[in-house]
Formats: structure tokens, C-alpha cells, sequence
């Protein structure tokens, strides 16, 4: 009788992402503990919190760049918890970095490219893939999307922080993503880049759902739904943006000395 | 990711002894094969044989000369591959100019034996020479590309080109044999049993006294260096910045200091192995690449920048070489690389490395 | 031959104005490689058959083994000094295989089984030194490829039942078909010219290709490689597989053009030579291998005289290579390569200057 229950609520909860007790441990030191979050496809949520919260390693466990110490993790659900990175992405989940990695020894068409093919067939083809095809046809409009046409055939290693970051958000988007994840994507930018950035992220289709891990409330709680408040790798409150900014104890935790 | 290895490293460094406890709790059936070889192995050393061994394995004498020539040789290795591994795991790149600073500190090791006529003076002027030389590399060439490892790795590799032609410019090419100073020479009998002759009376194993007190010095060297390296500040630095080259940046303009000492302290560590190399077998054309490959195979073996990885590895290299030779004589240098590649499958990080 | 489909005369038979607008344009970017391609292809009629064989076409193998490491380095982050050994697999497999002056071990199969299967012996043992290497990082891999070359040196010196130990194999001469005798210098010389250049252009053509793109990703960013969908070990594994084809097919040539293989042909120097002469070239594009090769061939053919007029010992020449590879290392990270583009960068400036 539990276990069919069971199995119904862990296939039927139609949750994007759905994290069941997931802890992470460093040695001794605890990053995440007993984390249990979900979010439905085409959510938007913030994941805030100081310093050594634990967001990024919140991140790391969805995208398996490390496994969780313990506890499940479901994409859309299918238990992913020991999934290789690159099968879950081929599953629909993305994500940008907090510092830049891109490929910077290649132009910004191919690093677009290299993201749109990672998700299709042919990854090994020997065969160079034409001007014509549908996937450089992607590729233009992806970098069209972040406003990037003017440095298409320029090295990534040469191009501007702001305009790194805005092809970070180009990589997410290749193929057909379901859900993305966003690893401080304001960091560096000045105040008209975070502007085209709550442009961009705001006109993503709507079937996208994101979790956006941001130190700037302006940028993040302007693109969200909800939000989640983290503390010492656990979470202590979930709601809505207002919610989140009118409630004492996190403008006494977070907002305090930083926002004023 | 980096912040956890060091602390997972604290941790074993202080309850090492813990830590064996807890594995054997883990692997009671590895811990009791591992119980059940070691006692073999004893008795295999240490009892006469019965009747069928003989048969199976030849002369105990054969087998047991091997197990001593191999853990010797291991010793030989450990001074070579220890020094390499603390410069790989330190600066990340790979010292191929390492067997020319061993092949170098022979020849000058010979030379001083020749002038003074000491045998352990020719260790001083070895283990100088090669650390100034050490010094000479790291401050004037390597600090100038600090972090570009291939860079630097081709850099050691085209200095190696270099220094072993001119050493046969200087020395020639024929093998040069360091004499064993005469309170060293000869053999000396041990308390092993080799044969039972029909009167009953037992025949002892003769084994070469300057082999021995060789051993004995590489041990003492290796447990110098874990305590160093263990309890000192500069040692715990060193051991700091192998686990996490964060930990580097923190040190500031100490790190070049660091270096030096490291880089120069291993450069003379070869430098000396040069010497027992010499009086070992000899020192010739090509020994410098022979070495370099042992200790090659011994770090990837023993894992990358640890100390008791390089011990570990350079008695598992020198036993396979020694034994091999006896019972595969076709493959008894393949033997080695063949043990290399089924620890590269199974464990690429090496026995004792970390990841 | 072959260099006619591929960069030769041939796009001239093309007709047609608009395309003639291209092909200008195609030949222009490409002027000088194809100026290289026809002195190639015509060098027959000047050269006589020592400079053919013993150096262009020995520069030319020298250059197709030295250009799977450069697709590996250059291309895939990976430094393998086990090229060379790969190279040295297909020689002693066609020696086994195939015809030499020891029956006792070679086999006598047609060229036409053992070749290929040379090849194949000979790619999954690179295919295999990069499974190993491919889980490890960076500059690790020299260290582990090092090691393979060395444990294939010693086996070949050791083992007298498949490899002949010290001695290694004589008398392995390229096959006669088509009623050529390949043995001859000139279609000798064409032959080696023809694979040659196959291997150039493939390498330059998969560069572009999804797979040579992938591995240049992986090259600057294996961790984001994943992050994107690729799986970083096959790609890397794959590679060697790739390199490995090449080096190959350079092995079994070169045996062909010294007609000997032994365990010095595979010994520590060779490989690390074969290192040399693809940084001295240049591992940015596929042309360094092939301008290393003909660098370190040259020296190799002439330094010893050139040492002895100038009043040195002729045997120095290794500190002549070593010194040599120290300046480029040290002055010019990208080989020639670095200092022709760096030297027409400034001719382009100087004369942009002039012009106005």
C-alpha cells in the first residue's frame, strides 16, 4: 500500500525539480543538510542567503558536478541523484557558472555550437556542419537572443566581463531546455548590463523554469516567483518575494547590513 | 572541492592509527589477505624450505638474494623518486631534467671520491653541487613561467637534452664503478637460512654490507623526511600547499623560497642516489633516462606528491625488477611498466594519491 | 597524385564565373600551401633520390607522426609522448606480419592483409595509451605516455620471440602493385607525399568538424564539457584513436623507407625528438609538425659538418637540438609558427604604415 503510494508520489508530483533529504559533506564540515525543495516546470525561484550558505553546492548536487553525501534527486521525475553530468543534460537540465568557464581559445559562434550540438546527435561527427544547417541556424538566433551578433567571429578570451556572462546565459539556453539553473548571473555587471539582463531572463519562454542564485534582491527578486532563504546549508524560509523582503528575520540575517 | 581534501588530510595525518583501525573494520576480508601474505612472506624469508618449493621456485638462495637486491634497489629508488615527487606535487610541473641531476651528482660524487678518497664526503659534495644547480634552474628559469606546466616541463625537457651531452662531452661514455670504502665492503652473513646441508647444518645468507647500510640510510632518510614534513613548520607548509594550491597564494612572496628549498632539496636528493647508484651497479651514458623512467613509474605507481607513495612505489618497482629478472627474464623491465598500467586502470590517482 | 585532388592543380578545371570569384578568393587565402603543394609535386624532376627519400620524405613521415601528437596537443590539451611508440607498433606488426630477412617470425602475408592490420594492432594500442591517460589531467599525461614508450622500448629489447630483441627486423620492402615497384625512390617519394598530405588535410578538415570543435572545448574547458552534454573520456579516448590512425600509417611508411625497424627506432630520444620537432614547428596549426620535421631532419643531415667547419665537435650535436628546442620554448611558446605569424603581423603593420 506505501510503496504504490509512494511510487505514484514520486512519479506523479510533475515537479521540475524535487530534492528529497540531500545533504553534502566536506570531510567533517557540513555543506548542505537535509535539503527537501521542489519546483514545478516553469517556476521561476530565487535561492538566497550569505556567504557559505550552501547555494552553489545546492547547485553542484542537481547538475551531479558532485553527488550528494546522501538523500534523492528527481528531474521531471526521474531519479537523476547518479546521473553523470552530461546525461542530465541531455535531459533538459542547464546551467551557468558563477566565474566564466567558456572556451576561450574559440570564437563565440563556436562555443554556441559546441553547447547546441552537446545536446543533439553527431557530437562525434567527423563531418564539418554546414553554413545551411539548422543548427548554425539556432546557433544565430541564440546569439542573437543575448545580443551578441556584433562579436560573433571574435575569441571568447577577448571579449568584454558583461559580455562573457551574457554568452554564459546563451550556453543555458542551447538545445531544448526545460529547466535552468543560474549561478550568480549579475556578478560583475554594471547597472545597464543588469538591466538587459532582467530583460533577457524575463523574456524567456514561459515553459522555462529557473532557480537563480543572485546577491543583487534588485536583479533577482524581479524575475522570481518565489523564493527560498538559505542559512548554513539548510533552508528556513520559503515565499513570496514580498513575503521574503517584509519578514523581520531575514532582513535581520541577510538584508540587514548589505541592503541599508 | 580543494578545501575538503586538505581537511579530509588533516584528519588522516593526526588519527592516522584511527584510521587503520576503521579500514580494517571496513575491510576485514582485504585485511586478512593482506595478514595471510605478510606472514607467508615471513615464513618464506625467514623458515628453510620444505622439499617442493625447490622445484617450484629454484634455489631459496636465488629467491631470497632477489627479495634483497629488490628492496634494496627499492631504497636506491625511493632517494631518486622522492625528491621528484615532492617537486611535482609542490609546482605541478614534471622534472624530466631529474636523472641528469642524478646522473650529474655520480659523476661529481666520483670525482670527489677520487680527489679526498672519502666515500661519504663524495655525498656532500653530490648533494651541493646538485642543489646549487637545483637552485640555479628554479630561481633563473622556472620562477619566470610560474604555472604554465607544459611550458616548464619542456623546459626541464630541453635541459635534459642538453646536460646529458654535455656530460658525455665531459665523461665519456663509458661506465664509471664508485668504489665501496673498505669498511663497507664485502659481505656479512644474516640470519637467514638459505639450505639445510645433509650433516644438518644450516647455511646462512651472505648478503653485501654497503647494501644494507644503504638501505638502512634510505630508511632513515624517508622517516626524516615524513617527520619534517609532519612536524616542522616549513614541512607542514610544503604538505599544505601539495594537498591545496590555494594555499599557496596565502604564503605570498614565501612560496618562491618554498620552491627553492624543495626544488633544491630534491635535486640533492638525487644527486646523492647518484652516488649510491654508482657504487650499486655503475654510472654510465643513459643511466640519467633509466632513472628518470623509474621514478616515473614509481610516482604514478606510489601516487603523486606523496612521500610514503614514493616509498610504497619504490619497493613494489625495485622488488618486480629484481624478482622478474630471475623468474621472466624476457619481460622483467615490462614487468614494472606492466604493474604501472594495471594500477593507472584501477587506481589513476596512484595507491596512496589523492584525488 | 593524390595532392592534385586535394590541393593541386585541380580546382582550375572548374568552370564558371561566380565560382571563379570563390576559387580566387580560396586560392589566395591558401596561396602559400598550395605554392608548397606543386614544389612538392614537381620536386621529382629537380631532386635526385637521396634529398627525395632521406630528406623530404623522411621529413615528410617524421611530419605525419609528429602531426597526430600536434591534433592531440594542440588540439585536445593531451602532450602523448606515445606517438612515436604508436608509429613504432604498425612497424614491427608489419614486420611480423608481412615480409623481412627472419622467417622464423614473420609470417610472409600479403602486404594487403598485413598493412591493415599493422594499422589496427597499432591503433587500439593508442587507443588503449588513451584510456589510461584520458581520466588523468593535464600534464600527467606526459608522464603515464612516457612511461608506455619506455615499457614498448624495453619489451622490444628484451623479447627475442615476436620482436627479435636488440637486433629488431631487416629487409621489409613496400609492395609492387599496379605495376609499380613502390620500392623505387620516386613513386616511393609520391607514396609518402600522397598520405602525407591525406593526413594534413584530414587533420585541418576535422578541426572544423563537430569532433575537432568538441575536442578543442575540452581542451579549454573539460568541466564545462560536461556541463554542456559531451562525455569528455570518449571524446578524449576517440582522439587518440584518431592520432593513433595517423601515426600508424606513418609507422608503417617509415619502415618501408628504411627498410629496418628495431627497438632504437621506438627508444627514449626517438619520442622525445618526435616532442621536439612538434613544439619546434609549432602544435597551433597542422603545418608545424611538417616545418619541425624538416628542421630537425636537415640539422640532423648536415649539422655534423656544419659543426666541424665552424671549428666544434661534430658530436655536439644534441646540445645544438636541445639548445635550440630551450630558445624556442622559452622566446617563441608557439614554435615557428608563432614567429612567422608574429613576423608577418609586422610586416602587415609596417606596411599599412607605408601606405598611408
Amino acid at each position: 500500500m506505501s510503496t504504490i503510494a509512494e511510487r505514484i508520489a514520486a512519479a506523479g508530483t510533475g515537479n521540475a525539480i524535487e530534492l528529497r533529504g540531500v545533504s553534502r559533506y566536506f570531510g567533517a564540515l557540513a555543506a548542505l543538510t537535509d535539503i527537501t525543495l521542489s519546483v514545478r516546470p516553469g517556476e521561476r525561484r530565487a535561492v538566497l542567503g550569505s556567504n557559505g550558505a550552501g547555494k552553489t553546492t545546492l547547485l553542484n548536487c542537481v547538475t551531479g558536478d558532485f553527488p550528494p553525501t546522501s538523500g534523492t534527486v528527481r528531474f521531471f521525475g526521474e531519479d537523476v541523484t547518479t546521473l553523470p553530468p552530461h546525461e542530465r543534460i541531455r535531459r533538459g537540465l542547464r546551467r551557468t557558472y558563477q566565474i566564466s568557464l567558456l572556451f576561450q581559445r574559440l570564437s563565440v559562434r563556436d562555443n554556441v555550437y559546441l553547447a547546441c550540438r552537446g545536446v543533439s546527435r553527431g557530437r562525434f561527427s567527423f563531418i564539418r556542419t554546414r553554413a545551411s544547417d539548422a543548427i548554425m541556424q539556432s546557433v544565430h538566433d541564440l546569439i542573437a537572443l543575448v545580443h551578441l551578433e556584433r562579436v560573433t567571429d571574435r575569441l571568447v578570451g577577448e571579449l568584454a566581463h558583461g559580455q562573457q556572462r551574457q554568452l554564459e546565459i546563451a550556453l543555458a539556453l542551447a538545445g531544448a531546455p526545460r529547466f535552468i539553473l543560474f549561478d550568480e548571473p549579475a556578478a560583475g555587471l554594471s547597472p545597464n548590463e543588469r538591466g538587459d539582463l532582467v530583460a533577457i531572463l524575463t523574456a524567456l519562454p514561459a515553459h522555462i523554469g529557473y532557480i537563480i542564485i543572485e546577491h543583487d534582491m534588485d536583479v533577482a527578486l524581479r524575475v522570481v516567483e518565489n523564493v527560498t532563504m538559505m542559512h548554513n546549508g539548510r533552508i528556513f524560509k520559503e515565499g513570496a518575494p514580498h513575503e521574503i523582503e517584509a519578514d523581520p528575520e531575514v532582513q535581520q540575517l541577510y538584508l540587514g547590513g548589505g541592503h541599508a | 572541492m580543494t578545501t575538503a581534501f586538505s581537511d579530509e588530510g588533516r584528519l588522516d595525518g593526526a588519527r592516522r592509527g584511527d584510521a587503520l583501525a576503521r579500514w580494517i573494520g571496513h575491510h576485514p576480508v582485504a585485511a586478512l589477505v593482506i595478514a595471510v601474505v605478510v606472514i607467508f612472506a615471513l615464513w618464506l624469508v625467514l623458515a628453510p624450505w620444505p622439499a617442493g618449493f625447490e622445484t617450484l621456485f629454484g634455489k631459496k638462495r636465488l629467491f631470497v638474494n632477489a627479495l634483497f637486491n629488490g628492496v634494496t634497489l627499492g631504497g636506491l629508488y625511493f632517494l631518486v623518486a622522492s625528491g621528484f615527487t615532492l617537486i611535482f606535487g609542490l609546482m605541478r610541473y614534471v622534472n624530466l631534467a631529474h636523472g641528469s641531476l642524478y646522473l650529474f651528482g655520480g659523476y661529481m660524487g666520483y670525482e670527489a671520491g677520487q680527489w679526498t678518497g672519502s666515500w661519504l664526503f663524495s655525498y656532500v659534495v653530490a648533494f651541493i653541487c646538485c642543489a646549487i644547480v637545483g637552485v640555479a634552474m628554479q630561481v633563473l628559469i622556472f620562477r619566470r613561467m610560474e604555472g604554465q606546466d607544459l611550458r616548464q616541463t619542456l623546459v626541464t625537457l630541453g635541459l635534459s637534452i642538453v646536460f646529458s651531452d654535455l656530460m658525455v662531452w665531459v665523461w665519456g661514455g663509458n661506465a664509471i664503478q664508485i668504489d665501496t670504502p673498505d669498511y663497507l665492503a664485502g659481505p656479512v652473513p644474516t640470519p637467514i637460512v638459505v639450505a639445510v646441508r645433509s650433516s644438518g647444518e644450516a647455511v646462512f645468507l651472505q648478503y653485501p654490507l654497503v647494501r644494507l647500510a644503504i638501505l638502512a640510510a634510505a630508511i632513515a632518510i624517508g622517516v626524516g623526511m615524513w617527520l619534517a614534513l609532519n612536524r616542522t613548520r616549513i614541512g607542514m607548509m610544503i604538505r599544505a600547499g601539495v594537498d591545496d594550491r590555494d594555499m599557496l597564494s596565502v604564503l605570498g612572496y614565501r612560496v618562491q623560497l618554498l620552491f627553492v628549498i624543495v626544488f633544491a632539496f630534491g635535486a640533492g636528493l638525487a644527486g646523492m642516489a647518484g652516488i649510491v647508484g654508482g657504487t650499486f651497479q655503475s654510472i654510465s651514458l643513459g643511466e640519467d633516462s633509466n632513472f628518470l623512467l623509474a621514478s616515473l613509474v614509481v610516482v604514478i605507481v606510489g601516487g603523486m606528491g606523496s612521500i610514503p607513495g614514493a616509498a610504497l612505489g619504490a619497493l613494489i618497482i625495485g622488488l618486480s625488477e629484481q624478482i622478474g629478472a630471475v623468474y621472466f627474464q624476457n619481460y622483467a623491465t615490462v614487468l614494472a611498466f606492466l604493474i604501472m598500467v594495471i594500477v593507472l586502470a584501477i587506481r589513476p590517482q596512484g595507491l596512496l594519491g589523492k584525488r | 597524385m593524390a595532392l592534385v585532388q586535394t590541393t593541386g592543380p585541380a580546382p582550375l578545371a572548374i568552370p564558371g564565373e561566380e565560382r571563379g570569384g570563390l576559387l580566387s578568393r580560396w586560392v589566395s587565402r591558401h596561396s602559400p600551401i598550395l605554392i608548397l603543394g606543386v614544389l612538392l609535386i614537381i620536386l621529382p624532376a629537380v631532386a635526385n633520390s637521396f634529398i627525395l627519400d632521406q630528406i623530404v620524405g623522411w621529413a615528410l613521415i617524421l611530419g605525419m607522426i609528429a602531426l597526430s601528437l600536434m591534433f592531440l596537443a594542440g588540439y585536445g590539451g593531451m602532450v602523448s609522448l606515445a606517438q612515436m611508440t604508436v608509429a613504432g607498433v604498425a612497424g614491427y606488426m608489419m614486420a611480423v606480419l608481412g615480409t623481412s630477412s627472419l622467417p622464423a617470425i614473420s609470417l610472409f602475408w600479403p602486404w594487403w592483409v598485413a598493412a591493415p592490420l599493422a594499422i589496427a594492432i597499432a591503433v587500439a594500442f593508442g587507443t588503449f595509451a588513451g584510456a589510461l591517460s584520458a581520466r588523468t589531467e593535464g600534464i600527467y599525461t606526459i608522464m603515464i605516455t612516457l612511461a608506455l614508450a619506455a615499457a614498448f622500448f624495453y619489451l622490444t629489447l628484451q623479447n627475442w620471440p615476436i620482436f627479435n630483441g636488440f637486433n629488431g627486423f631487416t629487409t621489409i620492402p613496400p609492395p609492387k602493385f599496379f605495376g609499380i615497384n613502390w620500392k623505387d625512390p620516386i613513386p616511393l617519394y609520391y607514396m609518402i607525399l600522397f598520405f602525407a598530405a591525406l593526413s594534413y588535410v584530414a587533420v585541418l578538415y576535422v578541426s572544423r568538424a563537430p569532433f575537432g570543435l568538441a575536442l578543442q572545448g575540452v581542451r579549454d574547458n573539460p568541466r564545462r564539457m560536461e556541463a554542456i552534454g559531451y562525455n569528455v573520456t570518449a571524446h578524449r579516448i576517440a582522439a587518440y584513436a584518431f592520432a593513433a590512425l595517423i601515426a600508424a600509417v606513418g609507422g608503417i611508411l617509415l619502415v618501408w623507407q628504411n627498410n629496418q625497424i628495431s627497438p632504437f627506432s621506438v627508444g627514449i630520444d626517438v619520442v622525445i625528438n618526435l616532442l621536439v620537432i612538434a613544439i619546434v614547428g609549432g602544435i597551433s596549426h597542422p603545418i608545424g609538425p611538417f616545418i619541425g620535421a624538416i628542421i630537425y631532419v636537415i640539422l640532423r643531415t648536415f649539422a655534423l659538418d656544419a659543426l666541424v667547419a665552424v671549428g666544434l665537435d661534430g658530436r655536439r650535436f644534441q646540445t645544438l637540438i636541445g639548445l635550440g628546442f630551450l630558445i624556442i620554448v622559452l622566446f617563441s611558446p608557439d614554435g615557428v609558427i608563432g614567429l612567422w605569424r608574429r613576423f608577418t603581423a609586422r610586416m602587415r603593420a609596417a606596411g599599412g604604415s607605408n601606405g598611408r
